[in-house]
């Protein structure tokens, strides 16, 4: 959010505050947390940790990048219930060919749910796209036609094959609990342009939120001001509006009256700029109300676009999911810094509103892959028109593969954390390029082995930000999204 | 002659003329495999040297411990390793007992060969001992890793003196006399320190108070309290302060909440599942009891790591405190993870909440800064190797003892209950002046004038949230002396409905009249919103109530379906019924239910009669609770413990070496346990080892958790990390001054908040500022914003509704619900339940209370030893519109107006008092009322509650 208003300002200027956020303002501890802890330890300057300097009165004001960025902004599409490579953007004719055979050299293997049949042909039918004629299947087909924007990473691994630490993973570094998402990690690196929106927004499935919840997009040890704020088009922020027994009038009253109440206290405490940091979050306040009802309210969007991201289809979760799509092209194009748009809940168990296929893959896939297919297309698609592509990121992501057999007695794979997709496109991505891949079966990465590490190196050097610096001290350490690991993939920037 | 001397003379003896040579034959051969020292070396140093040859020890002068030492060697004979030559080394002829008399160790079990072997091997393929691994240097060592000394009191000028309190001054004084001289990073370091600051004045007394209580007992003060404080003449009125605050019993619920953080304690699994733990709290009790109890903190230490072994075994909820992955598979790899991740959270947080070191930080490798090697940390896995998460009897307690005294207490509740519905007030057709209470989850009433009746139905025409409506229980009672409910089925009496909900056992519409009461036998309609039950008596009789609830039991959750809007109807016919009572005399649901005496009857007599039940009543409750939350606590489970492997680079995938349990080699008295040691004395041994008086880091730690949460920053700002790679302290000799006083925590409060440091003002003064804008020089009393509980739990209090019970189970901010995944969705609505203060809610990990959480509070993931604390745009949305803070705004309405009656002079005069706890200034007066007379009084309620007045401690 931006920084002080008028009033904020003309409030702070009127105290005489002589301090400026790079020497240490007397905010109280967010300042000391961010700049005074531990001891910046690093042998030289090049690789010496770098702790944005947060300004108390505007935490979310827009900050410097490491280096000049190619991306201004980021959407990461989740997919939770780990979405199989192979039904998707895996093309493995050997696959096809051996399909009913066992998995050499795996037969006797075990993964997360028990032992394993044969190998099992996709279940769509694959079909080359677009210029590159890159192979991609019939399951989702809009996606598809956009396969010249895409830059694939074929080579993803995952450390855990449990969703849970899975997608803490992709979402926290981390497969433990309780470490800062990378949303929020890009909001305490760069703030936001946005004047009065969150800087790091999540978007959860119209059918409730993914498995591992909010450790998703939870500010875990960084202050609470860089958590995403989890909204969609249909469920709004928490406690957004004015309650209903209150009028309007009433309320315009009580935010003068606590106003003067804030303004006298400040006079008595001249010099404690939290005390001013906390008139102007309520100002903020009052702004993201009207900001974010405006963002929300999609009648004002032509019925071509409406139709673009399936608003009025008879599905009602494809047309709930299209307009989180379209609320998260409405949040970027007014300057959020990370949108995480998920796709999969968990409440209705496994499989059923996600894409974790165990055990009726076929029927289930059947169901999601139109729930994804136009709407997340329709995204793409509308950056692209209006130009927005040119600097936001996009991300596709699920927290970990499938297996290439079908799980004994069942028509589903199991967990697969050795090879699986990942895609980029548009801002200093290489359009229509695959990089990595997998073996015959699209069952382990062995080319180019990429980490989601290498995935979070990736996105953050894009943002213009060294992964290996960015860092906050906790408990000892400077943390890094990428803990001690990550290597930029260089070979898929444009 | 002493040993040392006679050493000396046969080696040089032998030396001299060459007898060495001729012993050779006699060593075992040098292992022909490479040497890692960590791996190879450094276990046979602590197994078998360094109980005479480390820091508490030096026989012959020689250490073992410390790199430098050891490569010095002896007081008489030196070197006693020489690189590259194992035969001519004196350390390995001594071992090895090639010197009649000489042997080493001279007692017990001689080294093996293997173990002769490998020690020549290390010292002839170079005595390699890697730097991470050095040991405790006294000369350079890092601070924290020196014995705490008592430091002499600091001489300062005479006219500082005159305003030094207590010792605590002194060393404060000190260093604001020499600012530069201080060793504090340079990021929290002004520039222009060259003038030195004075200390700023005391602050008010209401300041005082305030500050105290919140700090203390984590609760705003009363305005009686300010009003006979700022009164109190005695000289030592704010001494007498401090021990009444540190006696009350809120003080352990305050002070249980910051350790809390410290061990990363919650209330529910964590990862995808995250399913809740319900018998966990009773650690959470054991905290607060703790705190209270004044117990010694090194007790405190051993009975969380080996409680079970000392009769207080809810204690070691500290070990299993943590994350658990519920989600289990066939896949051997996934479940050494899984295991691997269980025990690391122990030993990390072992290491970082009682030593304040990152132990953790060597699970893979070497610790980077601190000298904690790999094996260091396999060693004290082992000491957790036996603990599995999980629940295990209280073996304090017989569970059948009280089955007897349970049942008698239960019909006497009965009892009470039944006999207080009679001062309910009876039911008006038409709203009034008095509105019957508004209608609850629990029994809810309606007494109508005696009527015969045949039939009685239960009409629904709205719910709270519009769902399908649910009764668990209908029942109406005769107006015989003693009173019989008749609509049970078993009475005869049959049911029918406009529709039933389908498919499920537990909602059946037979439930509605079977006699058992909650959501798991109740029925449900399959309408949404509405829908009616019609009861047909086998013959007419008088009744004069109707009683009737969506889920009964105290400990019930569900607060949906409940009917807002009903009729019932009574009559001899079904076609001629009347209605007796309706929702529209009740207040609006989600209001306050006010407690019984509060709506019971005007008589007087009746109001007596009515206090004496309730309070009877309050007093069986308690007595239910202990006799029924036993007997199963979240505290581990004790098993034979697995072995434990060092991991190559941390992998469970690739185990090496087994590790025996033992201390870290370079931290306090060196002991190490056989690998098959039983679990209990494994944890016991490391208790023994943590709470020993010669640790260097133990006390220093608390102390500095004590002073973090004083002062809101430690005098070392890392309170978790005393390593390298943490903060200096402040105040070095402060610090272990204090370390020196641990003896009784309490009296350590006492200390430190009675010191004149701690009662300056706050004023934010240009001139310290620029010289120290962090405060870390303590020139004033550095403001804070109140942390999450404190909030909610002043708010509570302010507006009245503060249920200060204690102890049991926590209440739920969230709604039920049994998912495998357990989805946490914000209750909407609060009741009384909910207002008990904060450290009693049921934490879930990870998910956060829609109000509170965005005020930093943790989420258990990973231990929070100092919160951060942020100002967001959000928080101050969800202390504008939250249901809570709206039906707290009311209730403190209500309260101004019954304690200040209708004159809003008056009640603005009352707001203030409560709130802030000084009158309002004339002009404040005019706004005030002139705002109330146009918005009302809960918009001012709701403004103050939001004020940085009310959210700022100075």
């Amino acid at each position: 959010m931006s920084p002080l208003s008028i009033t904020g300002q003309s409030l702070l200027a009127r105290r005489d505050f002589m301090f400026d956020a790079s020497r240490g303002l007397s905010g109280l501890a967010l300042a000391s947390l961010l700049a005074g802890d531990g001891q910046l330890r690093a042998s030289d300057d090049a690789k010496r940790p770098i702790r944005p300097s947060v300004r108390p009165d505007a935490p979310l004001a827009a900050r410097e990048s490491h280096f000049t960025p190619k991306a201004s902004r980021v959407v990461m599409i989740f997919c939770t219930g780990a979405c199989s490579q192979l039904e998707t953007w895996d093309y493995k004719p050997e696959l096809v060919k051996r399909s009913g055979q066992p998995l050499p050299g795996n037969e006797k293997l075990v993964t997360f749910q028990g032992e394993n049949g044969n190998l099992v042909a996709p279940q769509w039918e694959f079909k080359p796209r677009g210029e590159s004629g890159k192979m991609i299947s019939e399951l989702v087909p809009n996606l598809a036609a956009l396969a010249d924007e895409m830059c694939f990473i074929h080579s993803m691994t995952a450390k855990s094959n449990t969703h849970g630490p899975a997608e803490n993973q992709m979402s926290t570094g981390f497969t433990l609990d309780g470490f800062p998402s990378i949303g929020a990690w890009v909001s305490y690196a760069l703030g936001s342009d946005a004047s009065d929106l969150p800087s790091f927004v999540a978007i959860p499935d119209p059918r409730g939120v993914p498995q591992a919840a909010s450790n998703n997009w939870n500010s875990a040890f960084l202050p609470a001001v860089f958590q995403g704020t989890p909204f969609n088009a249909d469920k709004p922020i928490a406690n957004l509006t004015r309650p209903p027994e209150i009028s309007a009038p009433t309320e315009a009253a009580t935010r003068d009256f606590l106003k003067r109440l804030n303004a006298r206290h400040l006079e008595l405490h001249p010099g404690d700029t939290d005390l001013a940091a906390r008139i102007a979050s309520y100002e903020l306040a009052a702004k993201l109300q009207l900001r974010a009802a405006e963002v929300s309210d999609l009648s004002g969007e032509s019925l071509e676009t409406q139709t673009l991201y399936g608003l009025h289809d008879a599905n009602k979760t494809k047309a709930g999911f299209g307009r989180n799509c379209l609320l998260a092209r409405r949040l970027l194009e007014r300057g959020v810094r990370f949108v995480q748009l998920f796709n999969g809940a968990y409440a209705m168990g496994e499989g059923v509103g996600n894409w974790d296929g165990h055990k009726t893959l076929k029927a289930q896939y059947e169901v999601h892959g139109p729930i994804l297919d136009q709407p997340a297309a329709a995204l793409l698609r509308d950056l692209k028109r209006t130009g927005l592509l040119e600097d936001t990121l996009v991300v596709w992501v699920t927290e970990f593969g499938r297996m290439p057999t079908f799980q004994k007695g069942a028509s589903g794979r199991d967990h697969n954390p050795k090879g699986f997709t990942a895609w980029l496109a548009g801002a200093g991505v290489k359009r229509a390029f695959s990089y990595g891949a997998t073996d015959d079966f699209g069952h382990t990465a062995v080319e180019k082995v990429s980490t989601i590490y290498d995935l979070h190196a990736t996105i953050l050097h894009l943002l213009g930000l060294d992964h290996e610096r960015l860092s906050v001290y906790h408990n000892g350490i400077e943390r890094r999204l990428t803990d001690v690991h990550g290597h930029v993939l260089h070979d898929v920037l444009s | 002659m002493t040993r040392r001397f006679l050493i000396a003379l046969v080696l040089a003896s032998n030396l001299a003329t060459g007898g060495l040579s001729a012993e050779r034959p006699l060593l075992p051969p040098a292992t022909s495999r490479e040497i890692d020292f960590v791996r190879d070396i450094q276990p046979i140093f602590r197994a078998r040297c360094l109980s005479c040859h480390d820091g508490a020890k030096q026989r012959g002068g020689l250490r073992l411990d410390l790199k430098s030492a050891a490569f010095k060697g002896g007081e008489t004979f030196a070197p006693a390793i020489i690189p590259g030559k194992s035969a001519d080394s004196p350390l390995v002829r001594l071992v090895a007992g090639l010197e009649e008399g000489l042997q080493m160790p001279p007692e017990g079990e001689r080294l093996s060969s293997e173990q002769v072997g490998l020690l020549r091997a290390w010292i002839d393929q170079g005595a390699k001992w890697p730097d991470e691994v050095a040991g405790k240097e006294d000369a350079e060592l890092h601070w924290s890793f020196r014995p705490v000394k008592r430091p002499a009191l600091p001489s300062v000028s005479r006219e500082t003196a005159a305003g030094l309190r207590n010792p605590v001054d002194a060393f404060v004084a000190l260093r604001l006399e020499e600012p530069l001289a201080l060793a504090l990073s340079p990021q929290s370091r002004g520039e222009g320190t060259e003038g030195r600051i004075v200390p700023s004045a005391e602050a008010d007394r209401m300041t005082l108070l305030r500050r105290l209580s919140f700090d203390l007992v984590g609760l705003p003060p009363t305005p009686d309290e300010v009003a006979e404080f700022v009164a109190d003449a005695r000289p030592d009125a704010y001494e007498r302060l401090v021990d009444r605050l540190l006696a009350s019993p809120h003080f352990g619920e305050r002070w249980a909440r910051h350790w809390l953080d410290v061990v990363r304690f919650a209330e529910s699994d964590g990862f995808e599942t995250n399913q809740p733990r319900p018998n966990a709290w009773p650690y959470r009790d054991y905290v607060i009891r703790t705190f209270n109890d004044d117990k010694p903190f090194m007790q405190f230490v051993t009975e969380q790591l080996a409680g079970d072994m000392i009769g207080v075994d809810e204690a070691t909820g500290f070990i299993v405190g943590g994350t658990y992955d519920r989600v289990k598979s066939p896949d051997p790899g996934l479940t050494a993870q899984q295991r691997a991740d269980e025990l690391h959270d122990m030993v990390s947080t072992t290491g970082s909440a009682f030593l304040g070191l990152t132990v953790g930080c060597a699970r893979c490798h070497n610790h980077k800064f601190d000298p904690i090697s790999q094996v260091d940390y396999y060693a004290m896995k082992a000491v957790f190797a036996g603990v599995q998460h999980g629940e295990r009897p209280l073996t304090q307690i017989k569970p059948d003892q009280h089955r007897e005294q349970l049942t008698r207490v239960k019909a006497e509740l009965d009892e009470i209950e039944r006999a207080l519905w009679t001062f309910e007030p009876l039911a008006r057709l038409q709203p009034g002046d008095s509105m019957r209470p508004a209608v609850q989850r629990r029994t809810n009433i309606d007494r109508f004038a005696p009527t015969r009746a045949k039939f009685v139905r239960f009409t629904i025409d709205e719910t709270n949230g519009g769902s399908q409506p649910c009764l668990d229980e209908v029942e109406f009672f005769t107006t015989e002396a003693k009173p019989r409910n008749v609509a049970l089925a078993t009475h005869g009496t049959k049911v029918t409905s406009s529709s039933d909900l389908p498919g499920h056992e537990i909602h059946q519409l037979k439930h509605v009249n079977d006699g058992r009461y909650g959501n798991s036998a109740s029925w449900i309609s399959n309408e949404p919103g509405r829908g009616w039950v019609l009861f047909e008596l086998p013959e007419a009789v008088e009744i004069d109530r109707v009683l009737w609830s969506r889920d009964r039991p105290a400990d019930g959750k569900f607060g949906d379906r409940v009917a807002t809007k009903y009729r019932l109807e009574i009559g001899m016919t079904a076609e001629s019924l009347h209605v007796v009572a309706t929702a529209d005399d009740r207040q609006t649901f989600g209001s306050a239910v006010a407690p019984q005496p509060a709506r019971a009857t005007s008589n007087e007599q009746d109001q007596a009669e009515a206090n004496r039940l309730l309070a009877r009543q309050v007093s069986l409750n308690e007595t239910l609770r202990q006799l029924t939350t036993l007997p199963q606590v979240y505290a581990g489970r004790f098993v034979v413990p697995e072995p434990t492997h060092r991991f190559h680079r941390g992998d469970p995938l690739q185990p090496k070496e087994p590790v025996a349990p033992a201390s870290l080699a370079s931290f306090g008295p060196a002991w190490q346990m056989p690998l098959d040691a039983p679990d209990a004395s494994r944890r016991q041994q490391l208790a023994q080892w943590i709470t020993d008086p010669q640790h260097p880091l133990t006390a220093r730690v608390l102390v500095n958790r004590f002073w973090h949460s004083h002062f809101g920053q430690g005098l070392v700002t890392t309170p978790s990390d005393f390593g390298r790679n943490g903060a200096m302290p402040s105040h070095p000799e402060l610090l272990d001054w204090l370390a020196m006083e641990l003896a009784s925590p309490k009296s350590l409060h006492r200390l430190i908040v009675t010191s004149a440091t701690y009662r300056q003002n706050s004023a934010a003064r240009a001139d310290a500022m620029q010289a120290d804008a962090g405060t870390r020089l303590l020139w004033r009393y550095p403001p804070r914003r109140l942390e999450a509980e404190p909030l909610r739990d002043a708010i509570l209090t302010v507006c009245g509704n503060l249920d200060d019970r204690m102890g049991g189970p926590g209440f739920d901010l969230f709604e039920p619900n049994t998912n495998y995944v357990k989805v946490y969705n914000s209750k909407r609505e609060f009741g009384p339940a909910d207002w008990r203060r904060m450290v009693y809610q049921a934490k879930p990990r990870m998910q956060l209370d829609d109000v509170f959480g965005q005020f930093d509070c943790p989420d258990a993931g990973q231990i929070t030893p100092k919160r951060t604390s942020s100002i967001t745009a959000l928080q101050a949305l969800n202390l504008l519109n939250s249901r809570f803070i709206v039906q707290q705004s009311s209730l403190f309405a209500s309260r101004l107006e019954r304690e200040a009656g209708p004159d809003v002079i008056a009640q603005v005069r009352r707001a203030y008092s409560l709130a802030f706890l000084r009158l309002p200034t004339d002009d404040e007066q005019i706004a005030a009322t002139r705002f109330v007379n146009d918005h009302g009084l809960t918009a001012l309620c709701r403004a103050l509650l939001n004020a940085n007045e009310f959210l700022f401690v100075f």
